[in-house]
Parts: structure tokens; C-alpha cells; sequence
């Protein structure tokens, strides 16, 4: 390679998020030696540590490494130095949400806090707007009805459409994202292989790289809990959103799609409980949190809290029913559309890297 | 040299700590009626306690003993105890050499508790009275070379003791390289920040102090004569003659040769060294981006091999000015390792706070000067595998040389400065003597001794005027300084059998002898350090000590015993260094390492001081071997007199020739080197050697 362009801009915002001066690092390698990922030629994370402290935006973003890392925690454990590559390493990925984001300020909106009161101003305002031309943003009178409120087919159809417009803008994104890795860590002698998608698939669903992780052991169940209740609530969902046209809807709590997105409910919150205790009490290993951990971890539990609370005020026909559900909306959107501009967004990011680095055959 | 006085000779016994129960010490007694008739004895079950000595002591008075041979443990313990005034105390090594190390009431370990007893008090019979050597005119005064930081606190320490010093300094200006300088490091104070330079205070007060003279613009003509009375001429304005006791040198550095260093970009005017910038920072306005690199032209076979300990420390130092002068200046930073001991560590880690600070591991492959800017290409570093870093100044963080010390002008037959090491710094083994030079009351300090920072070089003169101060008192005392400090003996000569062969002169390690024209050495005894070389050098055995000469070790030698060869009982004259063979010995001992019963050990100052003549004495006394064990010699040389082992390596292949003119095999003299840790080895190397010489049969002379 040629010349290069220290970014002082770049590496102050890398320190800022991640909480870690990155000059003390003194190149050691411990990091490295503790990794299960890093290959023998091309010491990770230890090179990314003297890139960040270079601001080298252009190597960092778009780095396939960073993102087969499972945040074990391991080369921050033992970082005689205490730089926390792990933190280092999230403050990347925050940075590449926001690179890859379009437009650019759906980036900035859910990555600083001071623009939090618009990131929830605006489902605010879409929700309220929505409604007024439906005509139904009112409290209904009689026995609870959501549909009354909020008529399903309006719902599904105003909510899909905007989710599907969020994500096409993110795959732009991620099209983009899949050219830098192939820029910075082109195909070996052997070339490309054909997409992977079902090793991938069948890495990501039994977690079988997380067994590496030792300084973060709970995180394998936590994450476990938190992937399988997800998973398992938008499978309720979906078939939620087809009972709506063909049966009739809302689902007798003793249905069991029903059952099941109540204990997918409760492996949320056994999994956020896990994550949330970590993080507030094993600083050693964590580190700083910070505004993106927290903002993910807080509307995912909202999210979760609202929607039980939002069944449980139809069951009980509370007075609040109406409020809870318009508020439980706007943490759907906060999860759901804003999913490939928060940390969420590993979910895609993630899974583009693992696809890209097998398909080069890197392990 | 004069026979004083009647001798009163005794021998005491101590019978405790394990000798008691394997030596029948009576028989001590009797060999040493024979060997000395009406020699006064007394044996006690422990005769270092209270009891013992008081028994010890009354013995000494009542009978007048002037001579006293202490049979117990080894020398170098107790020797307090052992110190009676008025008595020339001689010990005999029966505890750590004997009892410890042989087999119990066995013939041969007695054999061995007797020869050793008769040896020691055929040495008590021969020594002579010492008069000590005390030069005449002596001085006080000390004389400081260098007006550096070193120079400065070396002066002011000896001042602060009350000893007159005389400050010279070639420049106008006191100070040196540390008065040049825009801020200092922290240095081992809690704050991590730099400091303002503070040597003007210390310059001042070495102006205004009574007790020190300063002389500026002023070189060193000459230094002639020996510690307590240096000749110096200082070549000044005003030539001055000054008559010192003691000598600093504390003459600094220079940077490394920058015409060197063209490969890394040096001769661009975008290019510095570290002094360059030192000053540029201080005159010029600082461009926005620039590059360190570190050790440059060091630590590497082709320019210093050495590290030369500051210049890390100096590199941050002046990033951190950079940052100062130019808030919107970035630095970069490409180092080998980043060196900074002890508390400077703690200055590193606030310099890498500075996040405009970059550094990285690499190794300079090119450096360019282009339109925009001095290009730096960078390999094995993780930024990538070649890299260019672009910025507008380049600072070579260059290596200290040491200033030649040539110009002491020393009128020495073994040169005008001070011998060197490998790297040009003058010699010193550093763990053990630091401050040491091979020329006797002459000390190094500072970065003339060895690189390092600008704290270490002010202790360091504090060190070297400390040694200079008590080079001052023993000379007054006669004693010598280091390494056998308090010896109050020295080489004597008797110059009428001296033949001129310069032998002494040119093996003397700390250039104790002068000659003239003629080639006949002239002795400056307060030069000497009591190695004893010369004893061994010369072949005509005009040189020795009162306590240590041909005659004492040829009567120990004859001391010995020695059964005919149908005996089968080999007797081994083993040679002893006492600096670090003999307490490895001693070591050996401590740890019961048993071995031959049949050496017989003296004990010499130095291996190179065992003289030819000792080996043909012993070989025709019928000693069957002779073992001569002393410390390593080679680069990292353990000898403390410098090169005595070497010497001994060197006269043993014309000992070979000896042996031959004998017809004798040549395993019968061998040389064995040994650390002072090493104990552990004794044991196989004597009984290595013992089985040997069985094999080798008895020496042909034995009889004879």
C-alpha cells in the first residue's frame, strides 16, 4: 500500500465511543494470542488496534475481521494496558452503521443521544399522522379493540411498507459494505465460492462460535435467549398479521401461537436480564457502555414490556390500553425500522461478513 | 624491606563447628611443633565466642605473640573477631576446605588439615613487616573535567564535603549539553510533566561556592603522577599547574555521526537530529506535521549496536513540545521498542495520552525528500507492509558517542586516556564498580562511562567524586582504594636484579609502572591495585609484597608433605583467585560438596599473579598436579584485575615449554575459569582432575 492519512477526526471519535486511549496501546500482541479468531499471519485484533490509533478510517470500515468477532471479551481481559480492544472493536462497528447508513442522518439519529427526541419524534408524528387520515386517532369507546384503534389491515400495510423502505435503503448499504471487504481483503488463489448460506445459517443458529468466548461465558445463553425469542416472536407475528385476513383475530390467549410468543416473551427478559446484569456489574470485562449498548438493550426490553402489558390491558380492559398500545408502536418502530442503523444492525452486517469470509474461505 | 623484631608465632585451634569430630587437631599441634619449635598452641571447642577469644587474647598477651595462625573456618567470615591489634592474623581454612568437603577421621583429611596448617605458618614465617607507601606532596584537591551536569553535581558534592575542587571546562560556558535544552523530563518525581530546566541554580552555585575553582575555555595539557599527587597542566589563558589528588572525568557525549545517517533522509534541511531540534524548537516556528524516528543509527550492526538509553525518553519529550508550540501539529512516531526506564514509563503514558501523538512499531525503509513533504516509507510495521508517512520535518532520535578521554593527556606508558570497552566507553565492570576506571584515582561519570539520562548522569557524578574523595583518604592512609580496599601492602622492587625486560610495565592492567628511556620501570605504587600481576610477570622475582612474594608462596609450596610414590597418595597444588574461586570454594563447602582429599589450596590475589617459578617449585617437590582456578576471562571478563586469567591462559603455553624441557605431560598444570555462583562445579572439576592425574601416575620428581 501506499501513502497513508492519519485521521485524527476518526480515531478521537473511536476513543470517544469505545472509552479506550487508544496511544497506550504498545503493539504487544495479547490481544492477539488470546483470540480464537485471529489468523497467524495477520495478527487481529492487534493490527486494528495500531489502525485505530492511526484513524485509519479506510481499513477499519468495511473490515471483514471486526465483524466475526463475538465480543468475548478475552484480548480486553487481558490487555496489560487496559486499551479494551473488545470496546475498540464495537466502537467500529457503531462507526460502520453510521458509514453505511443512508441517509446519512438515519445514522446519526440513533447513534447520538442528543437527537433521541427526534428518533422518537418522528414514528411519533408518522403513527399520529397515519391515523388522523384513517381517522381513527381517538380513545374508542366499549370493550377494547386495538383493530378499532388502529385497523389491522392500515397497520400491516402502512408498517410493512415502511420497514421494507428502511431496509432497502440499508441493503444499499450493505451492497457497498460487501465491495470494501472484497477491496480490503480480496478472495485468496482460490478464488470465490459460492454463497455459503446454509453453513452460515446453521453457524449462526447453534452459536457454535460463541463456545470460544471465555471471558463472557453468560453471553452464549443470553444472546441464545434473545436470538430464539426473537426469532420466535416475528414467527408469531407473521402468522399474527395472516390470522388478521383469515381467522379471527385477536388470538384466545390458550392458542398456541399465543403460548409461544408468551414464553418467547420470557426468554427476552431472561436474556436482556442476563445482558443488563453484565453489564452493569462485570465493568472488568465490559468496560464502558455505552449510549448504542444501552439504547438497543432499553428498547428491545420496552418493546417486549409494552406488548405484554398491551395483552394484558385487553384481558383486563385497563383504561390505559389505548396509550400503552400507541406507545408499544413506537418501540416496534424504534426495533424494527431503525433495525440496520442501531446495533442491531449486526444482524445483517454480521451475517454479510460471515457470508463474505467464508465464501473467500477464511475460517 | 627489613627483618624487625623477634617473631612470636601462634597457632590457635578452633575444634567446633564439625572440625573437632573429623581432625584430630592434636596432631595439628604436634606438625606444628615440628615445622616451628616452641610455636605457642591452643585448641578451643569455639573459639570465635566470647570464651574462646578472651582465651585467645590472653595467650596473645601473655606470650607476646606478634604472629598468629587462627585454624577454623574460612577468611572470609569472621574476620572481625580474628582481628587482634598488633598481630599479623594468618587463617587456616580448616573448616569450608577441609572438614566440610573430605571424608572424616580418614588419614588423608588429616594429611590435607596438616599440610594446609604447616603451609600457613610457613607463610606466617616468612612475611615481612610492611611499612605503607605514601607518596610524598600529597593533595586533597580534585580535579573535575567537564562542566556538564555530571561535572557540575560531581563538584558540588565534593565541595559540599570540603574538599577543593577544581572545575575545568573547554567551552565559556558551564552547563553542557543538559544547558541547552528547552524543558526537562519529570525524572522520578510523581508528576508526569515536564519540568523547566533547572541547571542554572546548580550553575550558579558551583560559581559562588569558595571551594570550587572554575576554569573556563581551559583544556588539560598534561596529568602526571599517581592518586594524592597528580601533576595537572591546564592549558588556559594562563597556563596553571595544579596539584590534585583525585581525578573526575565527567566529559559528556557527542550525538552520533550524522554523515551516517544519509540513508535516513539527514542532510535535508527538513531533517534533524535530536540536539538540532532541541534548538530549532526554541528559535523557529514548528510546521504541522512531524515525524520522530527512533533509534536511529542504533541498535544496529552497522552504526551503534547499542541502545543508548535516552533518546526514547528525549523523542516524547520533544513531541510533547511540538504539541506545546503547535496545537494543531500531529506527530508520528515510528520506533523499534519504546525504551523508557524506571519512572519515565510513567512519562510515556502521558505522553500517549495526547491523542495528535501517532506511533507505530516499524522499520525505516526509505526516507525522500519531495514537494509535499519529506516522505518516511515505513516496513514491518501493522500498518500495512510498506507504508509512506508524508510530513513536513523528520527528527532522528540519534545515539550518544562517548567523548574520547585522549584529552586527559594522561602521562601514562599505556596512553594518554583512559582504556576502553568494546563501544568506546571507557572500561568499567558496571554491576560491580561502577564509576571505575583502569586507571587508578581517576573516575568516569556520566555519559563518558556509559549512555544515559541526564538524572543518572548527576548521580552519577555525586558517585564518581564519592570514590574520588576516598581515593583521597586511603592514599593518605597508604592503603589501596578498590578492589582490596584498606591493603596496605604494595609491590616492592628490588631494582638491582631488575634486567629492563619491561615485562611489568607492559602487563600491568591499570598502568601502575612508568619507564624510562631505557626501558626500566618506574613504579607509582598509589597507581596500583594490588593485583599481584607484576609478581607473576617478572622472571627474575624482583617484585613482591610483604605479605605475598616468591619467598611466602615457594614456602608454602615446600610446606607440603609429600609421600613417595609407592604411597599412592597424589598430592594437587591448587591455585586459588581469592575473588571469586575461593569463595566459590567456600560455597562448595557450605554446601558439603565433597572432594579429593589430596589438593593442597593457596590462596593468590590474582591468577596472573602466580609466577613461573612457583610451578617448577612445586613440580620438584613432587606435587604430581597443578590446578590454577580463577574467574573468566573474554568479553564479559569476571576478572576484577581486568585480564590476569587471560594472562595466566597466555603464560601457560610457555609453561608448556617448561614442562617439555621436564619431560613431564602437559595435563600436569591446568587452568579452569569459574564464577563466583558456580560452586557447584568445584567439586567435579578437583576430582575430575584427581582422577586424572591417577591416571597420569606419579610425577617423576617425586622422589628426587
Amino acid at each position: 500500500m501506499g501513502k497513508i492519512r492519519p485521521d485524527i477526526g476518526f480515531k478521537r471519535e473511536l476513543s470517544r465511543l469505545s472509552g479506550s486511549q487508544l496511544n497506550q496501546c504498545m503493539q504487544c500482541g495479547n490481544c492477539s494470542a488470546v483470540c480464537s479468531l485471529a489468523p497467524a499471519e495477520r495478527p487481529f485484533p492487534r493490527k486494528e488496534m495500531v489502525w485505530s490509533g492511526w484513524g485509519l478510517k479506510d481499513k477499519l470500515i468495511g473490515n471483514v475481521d471486526i465483524w466475526l468477532c463475538y465480543q468475548c471479551g478475552d484480548c480486553s481481559t487481558y490487555c496489560p494496558r487496559d486499551v479494551k480492544p473488545a470496546d475498540v472493536i464495537s466502537a467500529i462497528r457503531q462507526k460502520t452503521y453510521q458509514h453505511y447508513a443512508r441517509p446519512r442522518f438515519l445514522g446519526k439519529l440513533v447513534s447520538d443521544p442528543a437527537w433521541l427526541p427526534v428518533a422518537i419524534a418522528i414514528p411519533v408524528v408518522v403513527i399520529i399522522a397515519i391515523l388522523s387520515l384513517a381517522g381513527t386517532f381517538r380513545i374508542p369507546e366499549g370493550p377494547v379493540d386495538y383493530s378499532a384503534f388502529f385497523p389491522h389491515g392500515l397497520l400491516n400495510g402502512t408498517f410493512s411498507a415502511i420497514t421494507l423502505f428502511f431496509y432497502l435503503l440499508a441493503s444499499l448499504g450493505i451492497g457497498r459494505f460487501w465491495k470494501d471487504m472484497k477491496r480490503q481483503t480480496p478472495p485468496g488463489k482460490s478464488g470465490m465460492k459460492s454463497l455459503p448460506v446454509f453453513s452460515v445459517l446453521g453457524e449462526i443458529l447453534s452459536h457454535s462460535s460463541f463456545s470460544g468466548c471465555g471471558s463472557r461465558k453468560p453471553g452464549k445463553v443470553a444472546h441464545m435467549l434473545l436470538f430464539f425469542g426473537f426469532a420466535l416472536l416475528i414467527m408469531v407475528t407473521l402468522y399474527a398479521i395472516w390470522a388478521t385476513v383469515t381467522h379471527h383475530y385477536p388470538l384466545p390467549i390458550t392458542n398456541p401461537f399465543k403460548i409461544l410468543g408468551n414464553m418467547a416473551s420470557l426468554m427476552i427478559y431472561t436474556g436482556l436480564g442476563i445482558m443488563i446484569w453484565q453489564r452493569l456489574f462485570n465493568r472488568r470485562v465490559f468496560g464502558k457502555s455505552g449510549y448504542s449498548d444501552w439504547l438497543l438493550l432499553v428498547s428491545i426490553g420496552l418493546l417486549t414490556l409494552s406488548g405484554t402489558l398491551v395483552q394484558l390491558a385487553r384481558l383486563g380492559e385497563w383504561s390505559v390500553a389505548y396509550h400503552l398500545y400507541f406507545f408499544h408502536l413506537v418501540a416496534v418502530w424504534f426495533v424494527i425500522m431503525y433495525l440496520p442503523f442501531t446495533k442491531l444492525g449486526h444482524i445483517f452486517y454480521r451475517t454479510t461478513a460471515l457470508l463474505y469470509a467464508r465464501t473467500i474461505g477464511r475460517k | 624491606m627489613m627483618e624487625a623484631r623477634k617473631k612470636h608465632m601462634a597457632l590457635a585451634v578452633c575444634t567446633g563447628c564439625g572440625i573437632g569430630e573429623c581432625i584430630d587437631t592434636d596432631k595439628l599441634d604436634d606438625a606444628a611443633g615440628e615445622a616451628l619449635q616452641g610455636i605457642n598452641c591452643i585448641q578451643h571447642g569455639s573459639l570465635c565466642s566470647v570464651a574462646g577469644l578472651a582465651e585467645l587474647n590472653r595467650m596473645v598477651g601473655e606470650k607476646g605473640v606478634d604472629r598468629l595462625a587462627v585454624a577454623a573456618c574460612s577468611p572470609r567470615v569472621k574476620s572481625t573477631e580474628f582481628e587482634l591489634d598488633g598481630v599479623h592474623v594468618e587463617r587456616i581454612n580448616l573448616r569450608e576446605q577441609v572438614a566440610w568437603v573430605m571424608e572424616p577421621d580418614h588419614e588423608d583429611t588429616q594429611m590435607c588439615a596438616e599440610d594446609q596448617t604447616r603451609m600457613v605458618l610457613a607463610k606466617l614465617d616468612t612475611i615481612k613487616e610492611n611499612s605503607p607507601y605514601i607518596p610524598d606532596h600529597l593533595s586533597s584537591d580534585i580535579l573535575v573535567v567537564g562542566g556538564g551536569i555530571a561535572g557540575l553535581t560531581s563538584a558540588l558534592e565534593g565541595a559540599r564535603a570540603g574538599y577543593r575542587v577544581h572545575l575545568v571546562e573547554r567551552s565559556d560556558r558551564l552547563g553542557g549539553y543538559a544547558g541547552r535544552i528547552y524543558k526537562m523530563l519529570p525524572g522520578s518525581e510523581e508528576s508526569a510533566t515536564l519540568k523547566e530546566p533547572d541547571l542554572h541554580e546548580k550553575v550558579k552555585e558551583v560559581e559562588g561556592h569558595p571551594g570550587i575553582e572554575v576554569y573556563l575555555e581551559s583544556t588539560i595539557e598534561s596529568i602526571s603522577g599517581e592518586p594524592g599527587n597528580f601533576s595537572v597542566a591546564l592549558n588556559n589563558r594562563l597556563v596553571s599547574e595544579l596539584q590534585v589528588g583525585a581525578v573526575v572525568t565527567a566529559t559528556g557525549w557527542k550525538p552520533y555521526n550524522t554523515e551516517k545517517l544519509a540513508p535516513l533522509g539527514y542532510g535535508s534541511p527538513r531533517v534533524k537530529t535530536l540536539e538540532e531540534f532541541e534548538q530549532f524548537v526554541q528559535e523557529k516556528q514548528l510546521p504541522d506535521r512531524i515525524l520522530f524516528i527512533l533509534c536511529a543509527g542504533s541498535r544496529d550492526e552497522k552504526h551503534l549496536s547499542y541502545c543508548s538509553s535516552y533518546c526514547c525518553g528525549a523523542a516524547l519529550k520533544q513531541a510533547l513540545y511540538v504539541r506545546e508550540k503547535n496545537p494543531n501539529a500531529e506527530v508520528y512516531i515510528v520506533y523499534r521498542d519504546i525504551r523508557t526506564p524506571g519512572f519515565q514509563e510513567e512519562f510515556y503514558k502521558m505522553v500517549q495520552a495526547d491523542d495528535a501523538i501517532f506511533m507505530t512499531k516499524g522499520v525505516i525503509e526509505k526516507v525522500s525528500d519531495t514537494e509535499d513533504g519529506v516522505e518516511v516509507t515505513v516496513t514491518e510495521s501493522l500498518l500495512d507492509d510498506r507504508v509512506t508517512i508524508t510530513s513536513d520535518m523528520v527528527v532522528l532520535a540519534t545515539g550518544m558517542v562517548p567523548n574520547t578521554t585522549a584529552d586527559l593527556n594522561l602521562q601514562y606508558r599505556l596512553g594518554k586516556g583512559l582504556p576502553e570497552i568494546e563501544y568506546d566507553f571507557s572500561d568499567s565492570h558496571f554491576t560491580c564498580f561502577p564509576y571505575e576506571t583502569r586507571r587508578t584515582g581517576i573516575f568516569a561519570a556520566g555519559t563518558v562511562r556509559a549512555p544515559m539520562d541526564m538524572e543518572m548522569s548527576g548521580e552519577d557524578g555525586a558517585g564518581a567524586m564519592m570514590k574520588a574523595i576516598q581515593t583521597v583518604e586511603c592514599v593518605k592512609r597508604g592503603e589501596a582504594v578498590h578492589p582490596r580496599a584498606g591493603d596496605m601492602t604494595w609491590p616492592e622492587l628490588y631494582m638491582e636484579r631488575c634486567t629492563d625486560c619491561k615485562r611489568c610495565t607492559e602487563e600491568c592492567p591499570f598502568g601502575s609502572y612508568d619507564e624510562t628511556e631505557k626501558g626500566t620501570p618506574l613504579p607509582n605504587p598509589a597507581r596500583c591495585r594490588r593485583c599481584g600481576i607484576c609478581v607473576g610477570s617478572c622472571p627474575e622475582r624482583v617484585i613482591g609484597f610483604a605479605d605475598f612474594s616468591i619467598n611466602s608462596v615457594s614456602a608454602m609450596i615446600k610446606a607440603v608433605h609429600v609421600p613417595d610414590e609407592f604411597e599412592e597418595k597424589p598430592r594437587i597444588l591448587v591455585f586459588v583467585c581469592e575473588n571469586d574461586a575461593y569463595p566459590a570454594l567456600d560455597a562448595a563447602g557450605v554446601n558439603r560438596l565433597k572432594y579429593s582429599p589430596f589438593v593442597r589450596i593457596i590462596p593468590v590475589r590474582c591468577l596472573g599473579s602466580i609466577n613461573k617459578v612457583w610451578i617448577s617449585d612445586a613440580l620438584s617437590h613432587g606435587y604430581d598436579g597443578i590446578l590454577q582456578i580463577g574467574c573468566k576471562p573474554g568479553d564479559d571478563y569476571q576478572c576484577h584485575f581486568i585480564h590476569g586469567s587471560e594472562l595466566t591462559e597466555q603464560r601457560g603455553e610457555n609453561l608448556q615449554e617448561t614442562l617439555k624441557t621436564m619431560m613431564l605431560e602437559p595435563e600436569r598444570i591446568r587452568t579452569r575459569f569459574i564464577e563466583i555462583t558456580e560452586h557447584h562445579e568445584i567439586q567435579e572439576m578437583i576430582n575430575d582432575y584427581a582422577e586424572e592425574m591417577e591416571l597420569i601416575g606419579p610425577n617423576p620428581y617425586k622422589s628426587m
